[in-house]
C-alpha cells in the first residue's frame, strides 16, 4: 500500500518515476509518448510503474503529471475555431498589439508579423464600458452580446475569449457575459480575462486568455478522461498536474484554467534540483538543465525560485506567474559548422533525439557538441549500460573534416566547439543573473539533463562559479520533481495607487481577500488547513517607472502589517535588483497585490547511499583532452561506487547509468549522503 | 580546462567567442537601460541606443546605430581619459554629427584593462524634458538651438569616479521632470558600467592584443558581409531621388527637399546630397556635416540588409563600423537641412532621419529593379500636456508607429516604429495615470497604399480629454504619402484633428503645440499608411477579399484600385474569378504600365500648384521609371 507515480509526458518519451512510501524505493522507467490521445501513455505509465514495482492498483494512492500538451497546442499553431469579445472601439487590439518590431534599429523594413492567434474578423466588439476606477461607464446590451455570439458561432467559432477594458477593476461585465454564453451556448470553451489574468494592460491580459481558450479542449478533455479511466475503483484517487508556477493543483483545478499549465515542462526538474540540492546543504542555486536542443536555467535564492509574468511562448506573451526560467537554444545536440566567411559556428541548429548526433549512430551527419565529448574522450563507448553504443571513429571523421577548414587538429576544434557551446550558455546565463543584478559567483550550480555533467564546469568558469552540483539520475530529476512538488495556487489583483494617497483598509482589504480565496481553494484541493502557507507579494515600482519589482513578504504578516512591510521593504528590493533606490526622495506606487497560496506535501523518503559501501576506486583509464593541456591520461569511476564524503581529484571521468560528468583538473568531485556529486573548484585564479 | 590561462592567440574559437560575448553584452545593456530607465519615451518607446567601441572609437556592436565616442578625442584628448571618467553632452553643434536634438543625452563611459584604455561603452536616450519652451523639449516653432532647451556640450559628467554635482544640478534644475531625468542618467550609467565589464572580462580571458585583433576581425568580416551578400545584388550606375518634409512648422507653404545621387560602383555606395534645400527657419534642420560623416554613414548603412537573401539573414547582419567600408557620403555646402549653420534649430529632425533613409531606399529600387521596399515613415510624437501646478503636472506623449512598408516578401506589417521594441501605451495604464479615456484604438481603414503586396495600415485613435489640456504634435507627412514602389501606391498620410462636444471635427497642422483642447472634447490621431510594393491587379484575389471582410479595407477600394468584383452574401464578402479577371484586364489596359514610383495625389495637387520646383541641374527624380514586371519576367 502507498505507490505515489510521477508521469513527466516529453514530445518523444514519457517519463514515469513510483516511489513506495513504506521503502523509499523509487523505479524508474519511459513508456513511448502518444500524442494524439496523451491520456494513453498516461494510463500505460500507471500500469508499467505498478508491474514492475510489483504493486496492484489498489495500491496507487496518488498520481502527479507534467505535461508539455498545452504548450505543444501553441507551438502547433492549432489556432482554428477562436473568437474574441473586446470593449466597442478595441477592435484592433491584437493586430495593433504593442507595435513592437523585435531586434536591430529598422528591421520594421524587412521583419514580417507573426501569425495572429485569431483573425480580425472573429473579434466582435460589444457595448459596455468599465472606467480605471472599477465604475460603470456604460452598462452592457445582452442582446447585442447575444447577436456578437451567434455571428461567431455561425462562423465556426468553439472557443471564445473576453477581454473587457479594465475588467481587472471590474468583472462584473465579463461575469455577465460569460453567463448569457453558458445558458445560451453550453458547449462553448469560454475564457473571462479577469478570470485567467485579473492585471491591467489590455493586449497581454488579451493574449493570455486568448491562450487560456486555445489549449482549453485539449487540456480539459484529456484530463477528464485521464481521471475517469483513473479513478473506475470507489475511492477517487488524487491526480494532480504541474503549472509553470512550480507547484501542482487537481486536474479539475488544471483543466479550468489550463493556461497554467503552459511551460510547465522544465518547472517539475527546478523542484528536483532545489530538492536535491537541499540535501547537498545548498540553498542559492542556479538550475543548468541541458537536454539535446536546448538548455533551461533558473536562479533560486533561499531555495524560492524567481518568478516572472514576462513569459512568451513563442511569439505570443503569457502573463501568468511562471517560474522565471530563461531558455537557450543550444544543448548536447546543437550542430558545429563553419559559415560561408569561414567562422566556425555552434548551433543554434541542432541535430535533435532524432536523428542525433554521429557517434549515435541513428544516421546523424553533423558533428554536434556531444560529438565533440565524444572525440575528446570525455563520453565512453556506450551509454545506458551498453544499450547505446557510441562510434568514436565516426565523430573523429566527422572533426576531422571541420577541422581541415581551419588549419587546426580535430581534437583542437571540438575542444573549442565546447568553448564556444559554453559561451553561448553563459549569454543566455546572464539574462537570469547579472541582468537582474545577480552575481552568479555567489550560486551553486546544479547541472542535471543529458548532458549537464558534460559542461557544467566549463560553463561554472566563465561565470566565476566555484560549485557543480550533479544530483543522481540527472536525467530523470523532471520526474522526481513531481514527487517534491506542492500544491500551489497564485492570486493577482491590479490596486495602482501611490504611497501618499493610498488608503491602507482599502489595499489591506483587498489583500486578505485574496488571501481567504487562496485558503479556501487549497482546503477544497484536499490539503489540512495546518498545511497550508500564504505568502504576499506586492507588486511596486518608483512613479514613473515601467516595470515593476517583487516585494516579498515575510509569513505571518497580513493585512495593514504586510502594507506597511512592503512600502519599507521596497526600497531594498530596488536597490537589489536595479543597484540604486530612491528612499525618501521619489514616491512610491503600489501596482499589483498577489497571493501565493500554497498546500505542502509530504516529501517522500528517499533511499540514501549506502553508508558502508568502501571507497569507490578507478575502474580504468582513457586519454581525454583538454585546451591547452593536450590529452591526459585520466581515472574513470562509476557513480554509484562512490562513498558517501569519498572526494577524488579532477581530472576524472565520473559515469553513470544515463549521463557522464566530467571533472578538469582544477576541480575536486566529492559524493554525499544522498547520491549527490559535488564539484568544487580548488584552483585560486577564477576566471570570470 | 585549465584555470590558469595564457593569452591565446586569435583563432576561430576566441574570435566566435569574443563576437558572441559583443552580441550579448549589447543585448544586456539594453535590457539594463529598459528595466531602471524612468522616461516613457526611453522605457517604452524604447528611444536610446546603446554602444561598445574600441580605444579608436570604432563602433563595435552591431543591432543598432549609436551615438559615436568622437567628441571625447575631440574635446578632451588622448591624455584626458581616465578609468572612472563619464563623458556627457547633448549639444547637436558640438558632437562631431552624433546627437541629432537636445533631449537626446549621450553617456560615454571609457572601458580600462589595468592602465590601457581598451574601449568605450555608450548609451544615450531620448528624454522626456531637458527644458526650453515647451513641454517636452520639442518647440515646433523654435527658431534657434538655444529655445530648444538646455545645451551641453561635451563635459565629464564624472571625472575619475567623482561627480559633478554643479553641472548634474543644473542639468537636473532645468528639466521639466527633474527625477525622470536624475533615475534616466542612474540608468544609463548603471547600464554602460555593465557592458564596460563584458570587454574587461574579455581582456582578462584572452589578453589585450588577441581582444584588438578580434575587434579588427568582426570589423573587416561586416565589410565582407555587405560586399558578397549585398553590393552584387545592386547594378553599377548613377541614380537619384528626392522626398520632403512638408512643414518645418515656422515657414508655411513650403516643401523642404533632401535630394541624393546614388553611384554605385562594385566596391562602393557613394551617396551625394547635393541638391539638397537650404536649411530651414524652423526646428526640422540635422547637423551632420562633420568626422567624415561617419555618424550618417552609419545611420544609413543598414537599408542595404534589405537586399539580403531572406528577412531572416537581414536580421543576422550587424551594421558595425566595417559599414564605412562600403558606404561614403558627400555633404552640400554649408547652409543646408543637413549642413545648417551654428544654432539653427533641430528639434524635429527625426523627419530627416526617415527622409534620408527613403531617398537611399528609393535609389536602390531603382538599382535593383524595384526589389526594396516602399517606403515607411515613422517617428512622429503626439501627446496631451496640463496641470495647473507643479505637482498636477502631466506629460502624456505617444510615439505611434505607422504602416511599414509594402515588400516582395510581404505586406506591410500595421503600426509599427522604426525603433526596435518601441511599445504603445495600453489603454488601461493611459487611463490609470493620466486624465484621458481611450475611445477608440484601431486601425485606419484604407490607409496602406495598395499593392500586390500593400502597405500596413497606421493607427486610427481617438481619446477624449478629461481636463483641459494642451495638444501637441510632432509629425510630418501629414500632407504626402509613403511612397510606393513597383506599381504599388502611396499610403495614406497623417492627420491630427479635435472633435468638439458637437461632433465637429477641426483639422490641426502636423506641427501643433499651441491648440487647446477642452475637457470632453476628442482628439483623434490618423498615422500614415505604408508603401505599397507592385501591382495592385496582381494581388490574390482572396487577400482582397479577406482584408475587405475584415474591414481594413472598403469596397471601393477592393473593386476600384485591386479590381476585385466583390459581393455581399449574408455577412461574407464573396467574389467572382471570371468576373475578376475580366475587370481587372479592363483596368490594365486603360492604366498602361504602372511606374516605379507613387507618391499619391497630393503630391501631384503639390506639383499642379507649382510648389515642386527642382534646382539647376536636377530632373524630376521620378520621370522615365516603370514598373518592372517580375511575374512576367519569370
Amino acid at each position: 500500500m502507498g505507490l505515489t507515480v510521477a508521469i513527466d509526458t516529453g514530445g518523444t518519451f514519457t517519463d514515469v518515476v513510483a516511489i513506495d512510501h513504506r521503502t523509499g524505493q523509487s523505479t524508474a522507467l519511459k513508456v513511448p509518448s502518444t500524442p494524439r490521445d496523451p491520456s494513453q501513455s498516461l494510463i500505460e505509465g500507471v500500469g508499467r510503474a505498478l508491474a514492475e514495482s510489483g504493486h496492484a492498483a489498489g495500491d496507487l494512492r496518488m498520481l502527479l503529471h507534467g505535461s508539455t500538451v498545452a504548450t505543444n497546442a501553441v507551438l502547433e499553431h492549432r489556432f482554428d475555431g477562436l473568437g474574441l469579445i473586446v470593449t466597442r472601439g478595441f477592435r484592433h487590439m491584437i493586430e495593433i498589439a504593442r507595435q513592437s518590431v523585435p531586434d536591430g534599429y529598422g528591421n520594421s523594413f524587412f521583419w514580417v508579423k507573426p501569425p495572429r492567434l485569431v483573425p480580425l474578423h472573429l473579434v466582435h466588439e460589444v457595448p459596455g464600458r468599465i472606467l480605471a476606477d472599477g465604475s460603470e461607464l456604460e452598462p452592457i446590451d445582452p442582446e447585442a452580446t447575444l447577436q456578437a455570439v451567434a455571428e461567431l458561432v455561425e462562423d465556426g467559432v468553439r472557443c471564445i475569449a473576453v477581454c473587457l477594458l479594465h475588467a481587472y477593476a471590474n468583472d462584473s461585465h465579463e461575469a455577465a457575459i460569460g453567463r448569457l454564453i453558458a445558458e445560451r451556448y453550453p458547449d462553448l470553451f469560454v475564457s473571462l480575462s479577469s478570470v485567467v489574468l485579473p492585471e491591467y494592460r489590455e493586449y497581454e491580459r488579451a493574449m493570455t486568455t486568448l491562450i487560456d481558450v486555445l489549449v482549453k479542449p485539449y487540456c480539459k478533455t484529456y484530463l477528464g478522461e485521464a481521471a475517469a479511466r483513473l479513478s473506475e475503483g470507489p475511492n477517487e484517487l488524487p491526480f494532480l498536474i504541474m503549472q509553470s508556477n512550480g507547484g501542482v493543483v487537481t486536474h479539475a483545478t488544471a483543466g479550468e484554467k489550463p493556461v497554467t499549465m503552459l511551460l510547465s515542462g522544465p518547472a517539475a526538474g527546478i523542484q528536483g534540483a532545489i530538492h536535491m540540492a537541499q540535501l547537498a546543504g545548498h540553498d542559492d542555486i542556479l538550475t543548468f538543465d541541458v537536454g539535446g536542443t536546448s538548455t533551461d536555467v533558473a536562479i533560486i535564492e533561499d531555495r524560492t525560485p524567481a518568478f516572472t509574468s514576462e513569459a512568451m511562448v513563442e511569439h505570443y506573451p503569457v502573463k501568468t506567474p511562471m517560474l522565471d526560467i530563461v531558455t537557450i537554444g543550444a544543448g548536447g545536440g546543437s550542430i558545429a559548422w563553419t559559415d560561408s566567411y569561414g567562422s566556425l559556428k555552434v548551433g543554434p541548429q541542432s541535430a535533435g533525439a532524432d536523428p542525433g548526433p554521429i557517434c549515435y549512430g541513428r544516421g546523424g551527419t553533423e558533428p554536434t557538441v556531444t560529438d565533440a565529448a565524444m572525440v575528446l574522450g570525455r563520453l565512453p563507448d556506450a551509454l545506458i549500460g551498453g544499450a547505446l553504443q557510441l562510434d568514436r571513429k565516426a565523430a573523429q571523421a566527422a572533426f576531422g573534416r571541420l577541422a581541415g577548414s581551419h588549419a587546426m587538429s580535430p581534437e583542437e576544434i571540438a575542444a573549442g566547439v565546447l568553448e564556444i557551446a559554453a559561451a553561448n550558455q553563459v549569454f543566455g546565463i546572464r539574462r537570469v543573473t547579472t541582468a537582474r543584478g545577480r552575481d552568479p559567483g555567489a550560486y551553486a550550480m546544479v547541472a542535471f539533463g543529458g548532458a549537464g555533467g558534460l559542461f557544467g564546469t566549463d560553463v561554472a568558469d566563465f561565470l566565476g562559479m566555484r560549485t557543480v552540483i550533479s544530483p543522481p539520475d540527472p536525467g530523470n530529476l523532471c520526474a522526481l520533481g513531481l514527487h517534491v512538488s506542492d500544491v500551489r495556487r497564485d492570486y493577482i489583483t491590479t490596486m495602482v495607487r501611490l504611497q501618499s494617497q493610498a488608503e491602507a483598509e482599502e489595499i489591506a482589504a483587498a489583500w486578505e481577500g485574496l488571501a481567504e480565496r487562496g485558503r479556501a481553494d487549497i482546503l477544497a484541493e484536499g490539503i489540512a488547513p495546518d498545511r497550508i502557507a500564504i505568502n504576499r507579494i506586492a507588486d511596486m515600482r518608483y512613479f514613473g517607472e515601467g516595470h515593476e519589482v517583487q516585494v516579498p513578504i515575510p509569513e505571518g504578516l497580513s493585512g495593514a502589517e504586510a502594507l506597511a512591510h512592503a512600502w519599507k521593504a521596497f526600497h531594498g528590493v530596488h536597490d537589489r535588483s536595479f543597484g540604486f533606490h530612491y528612499e525618501g526622495r521619489q514616491e512610491v506606487e503600489m501596482v499589483n497585490l498577489r497571493v501565493q497560496a500554497v498546500g505542502r506535501q509530504a516529501r517522500p523518503p528517499l533511499a540514501p547511499a549506502d553508508s558502508g559501501r568502501p571507497p569507490a576506486a578507478p575502474f580504468g583509464t582513457r586519454p581525454v583532452y583538454w585546451r591547452g593541456t593536450g590529452w591526459t591520461d585520466c581515472p574513470l569511476y562509476h557513480r554509484n561506487e562512490f562513498a558517501p564524503g569519498q572526494s577524488v581529484a579532477g581530472p576524472c571521468i565520473v559515469e553513470e547509468y544515463g549521463s557522464t560528468v566530467v571533472v578538469p583538473a582544477g576541480w575536486d568531485c566529492a559524493a554525499d549522503a544522498h547520491r549527490n556529486l559535488i564539484l568544487t573548484r580548488t584552483a585560486e585564479e577564477v576566471q570570470s | 580546462m585549465n584555470v590558469q590561462r595564457k593569452p591565446r592567440a586569435l583563432g576561430p574559437i576566441e574570435l566566435e567567442v569574443i563576437h558572441g560575448t559583443i552580441r550579448a553584452a549589447e543585448l544586456e545593456i539594453e535590457a539594463a537601460v529598459e528595466r531602471t530607465a524612468r522616461s516613457p519615451m526611453i522605457r517604452d518607446q524604447h528611444d536610446y541606443r546603446v554602444a561598445l567601441f574600441d580605444a579608436k572609437g570604432r563602433k563595435l556592436t552591431g543591432r543598432s546605430y549609436s551615438a559615436i565616442v568622437e567628441p571625447v578625442f575631440e574635446y578632451f584628448g588622448a591624455d584626458d581619459i581616465h578609468p572612472g571618467d563619464v563623458f556627457f553632452w547633448n549639444d547637436p553643434y558640438n558632437s562631431c554629427g552624433g546627437i541629432g536634438h537636445v533631449p537626446d543625452l549621450c553617456t560615454t563611459l571609457p572601458i580600462f584593462h589595468g592602465e590601457r584604455l581598451i574601449g568605450f561603452s555608450q548609451v544615450f536616450g531620448h528624454h522626456d524634458d531637458i527644458g526650453g519652451s515647451v513641454p517636452g523639449s520639442l518647440p515646433v516653432h523654435a527658431t534657434d538651438s538655444w529655445m530648444e532647451g538646455v545645451l551641453i556640450p561635451p563635459i565629464k559628467l564624472y571625472d575619475r569616479g567623482r561627480l559633478n554635482q554643479a553641472a548634474f544640478r543644473i542639468i537636473t534644475r532645468n528639466s521639466r521632470l527633474e527625477d525622470h531625468l536624475a533615475g534616466d542618467l542612474d540608468a544609463e550609467i548603471g547600464a554602460a558600467t555593465l557592458g564596460s565589464r563584458r570587454i574587461v572580462a574579455l581582456a582578462e580571458r584572452y589578453g589585450v592584443e588577441t581582444l584588438e585583433a578580434a575587434f579588427e576581425q568582426i570589423l573587416a568580416n561586416t565589410a565582407e558581409i555587405f560586399r558578397r551578400e549585398i553590393l552584387p545584388n545592386i547594378v553599377d550606375g548613377v541614380y537619384s531621388y528626392e522626398d520632403y518634409i512638408e512643414a518645418d512648422g515656422v515657414e508655411p507653404d513650403k516643401l523642404h527637399a533632401l535630394r541624393v545621387t546614388m553611384t554605385k560602383t562594385p566596391e562602393k555606395i557613394l551617396l551625394d546630397f547635393t541638391g539638397t534645400d537650404p536649411e530651414a527657419k524652423g526646428p526640422i534642420n540635422w547637423a551632420l556635416d562633420e568626422v567624415e560623416g561617419r555618424y550618417f554613414r552609419k545611420w544609413l548603412a543598414p537599408v542595404l540588409r534589405s537586399l539580403a537573401a531572406s528577412p531572416e539573414r537581414a536580421a543576422e547582419i550587424d551594421s558595425n563600423e566595417g559599414v564605412l567600408e562600403v558606404i561614403d557620403v558627400k555633404f552640400p555646402d554649408k547652409g543646408t537641412l543637413i549642413t545648417p549653420r551654428y544654432g539653427k534649430p533641430t528639434g524635429m529632425r527625426f523627419f530627416l532621419m526617415l527622409r534620408s533613409l527613403g531617398v537611399f531606399a528609393a535609389c536602390l529600387s531603382k538599382a535593383t529593379g524595384g526589389r526594396m521596399p516602399a517606403d515607411h515613415e515613422t517617428i512622429r510624437i503626439w501627446g496631451l500636456t496640463g496641470g495647473q501646478t507643479r505637482e498636477e503636472f502631466f506629460l502624456f506623449r505617444e510615439v505611434l508607429g505607422g504602416g511599414g512598408p509594402g515588400r516582395p516578401w510581404a505586406d506591410g506589417s500595421d503600426v509599427v516604429h522604426i525603433v526596435p521594441n518601441s511599445r504603445n501605451l495600453p489603454a488601461e495604464f493611459s487611463e490609470t495615470r493620466y486624465p484621458i479615456l481611450v475611445e477608440q484604438l484601431a486601425l485606419k481603414r484604407d490607409s496602406g497604399g495598395a499593392g500586390f503586396r500593400r502597405g500596413g495600415f497606421g493607427y486610427d485613435k481617438r481619446i477624449r480629454a478629461l481636463v483641459e489640456c494642451r495638444l501637441i504634435s510632432n509629425a510630418d507627412r501629414s500632407i504626402l504619402g509613403c511612397y510606393g514602389v513597383n506599381g504599388g501606391l502611396a499610403g495614406g498620410s497623417y492627420g491630427i484633428s479635435v472633435i468638439d462636444v458637437d461632433g465637429t471635427e477641426t483639422v490641426h497642422p502636423g506641427m501643433s503645440d499651441t491648440v487647446t483642447v477642452r475637457p470632453g472634447e476628442r482628439v483623434r490621431v490618423v498615422t500614415s499608411g505604408g508603401g505599397g510594393w507592385g501591382d495592385p491587379l496582381l494581388r490574390e484575389p482572396a487577400r482582397v477579399v479577406y482584408d475587405l471582410q475584415c474591414g481594413l479595407i472598403t469596397e471601393t477600394a477592393a473593386r476600384e484600385i485591386y479590381g476585385v468584383d466583390v459581393r455581399l452574401e449574408g455577412r461574407h464578402w464573396r467574389h467572382d474569378p471570371a468576373a475578376t479577371a475580366d475587370r481587372r484586364a479592363r483596368m490594365a489596359t486603360s492604366r498602361g504600365r504602372p511606374p516605379m514610383f507613387d507618391r499619391g495625389s497630393a503630391h501631384a495637387a503639390l506639383k499642379a500648384r507649382g510648389m515642386v520646383r527642382f534646382p539647376e541641374g536636377w530632373a524630376d527624380p521620378d520621370a522615365g521609371w516603370d514598373a518592372v514586371d517580375h511575374m512576367a519576367a519569370e
